[in-house]
């Protein structure tokens, strides 16, 4: 699970599930797409689900100080540390 | 005290009866619709099926801090101890955490999850919730203060006990069990009891009916 677009595809199907979006909303979201605040699906009990999700799908450990507000402004960014975890 | 149970019938005697272990905390309301759209379906086949409260959930007049897994498993044995006729116990998620020490003829696990892994979603949200709250808190943090003090988790007030046991909860060895996932290999759907908003799948709850009575004829439960 090192290859970016495996991760990129992990990572929709995962909002998919999580925030109800559809094949066809998740595979529209761009890198510059708005979570949290932007989506009213996103609220914090979502984005605790998305986290151990992430977990359990890439096979990374998320430690809460890495966590901060960035990382769900946008698509692109959950994106940049999901990548940055798995080859890190 | 006894707890709330929804049952569902057949039209005459039933092959068998149907016991759900359901998901725990928010998961169960997320999946609930749904599970009860596969207890219909498994009333069309001629199973009874039986969806029982866990004390401290949905309907029960106990409080939530007053409970732990281990009574969970106690109450979820009671229920299968008073079935008539033979008992295939289906449990969800972390509904395979408390269905062990239950008897029964035959078990069917889908999505089993361990308490770890659901602990770590429910302090998750807390931390989330406090940060924007402007209050500084971690999964240490709380962990610690958990071990001498209840603590409120995604609106659940878990005593030290709960969360004791949770965290270091699997599910256990059953036999004859049958466990499986979503997907190709499993049930055609999606983790409803992911979803931030509860849906429901009528498709889905049909493939568990279809799933659960097929498991039923292999161990012999006709």
């Amino acid at each position: 699970m090192t290859d970016s677009s495996s991760v990129d595809a992990t990572l929709r199907a995962l909002l998919a599930d999580v925030l109800g979006l559809g094949e066809d909303r998740a595979a529209a979201l761009t890198g510059d797409s708005g979570l949290f605040g932007e989506l009213p699906e996103f609220d914090s009990m979502a984005v605790a689900t998305v986290l151990t999700e992430m977990e359990d799908r890439l096979g990374i450990i998320i430690d809460d100080d890495e966590i901060d507000g960035e990382i769900f402004e946008t698509y692109g960014n959950l994106l940049a540390f999901s990548l940055r975890k798995v080859t890190g | 005290m006894s707890e709330y149970r929804l049952r569902i019938d057949p039209a005459g005697t039933p092959r068998a009866t149907i016991l759900i272990a359901p998901p725990l905390f928010e998961e169960a309301n997320r999946t609930r619709r749904t599970l009860v759209l596969a207890m219909r379906a498994l009333a069309a086949e001629g199973f009874a099926a039986v969806l029982p409260d866990l004390p401290g959930q949905n309907e029960s007049l106990v409080p939530l801090v007053e409970v732990d897994l281990v009574r969970w498993q106690d109450a979820f044995a009671a229920v299968a101890s008073g079935i008539d006729g033979p008992t295939i116990i289906a449990s969800f998620r972390g509904g395979a955490l408390i269905d062990h020490r239950a008897r029964a003829a035959a078990w069917w696990r889908l999505a089993p999850v361990g308490g770890g892994s659901l602990l770590r979603t429910l302090i998750r949200a807390r931390v989330s919730a406090d940060r924007e709250a402007g209050v500084t808190s971690s999964l240490e943090s709380l962990q610690d203060e958990a071990r001498t003090a209840p603590l409120l988790l995604a609106g659940n007030r878990l005593s030290p006990a709960m969360i004791a046991q949770l965290g270091a909860s699997e599910a256990q060895a059953a036999e004859p069990l049958r466990s499986i996932g979503l997907g190709a290999d499993g049930i055609a759907g999606t983790p409803l009891w992911l979803r931030a908003e509860p849906s429901e799948d009528a498709t889905m709850a049909g493939a568990i009916a279809a799933d659960i009575a097929a498991w039923s004829k292999t161990c012999g439960i006709n």
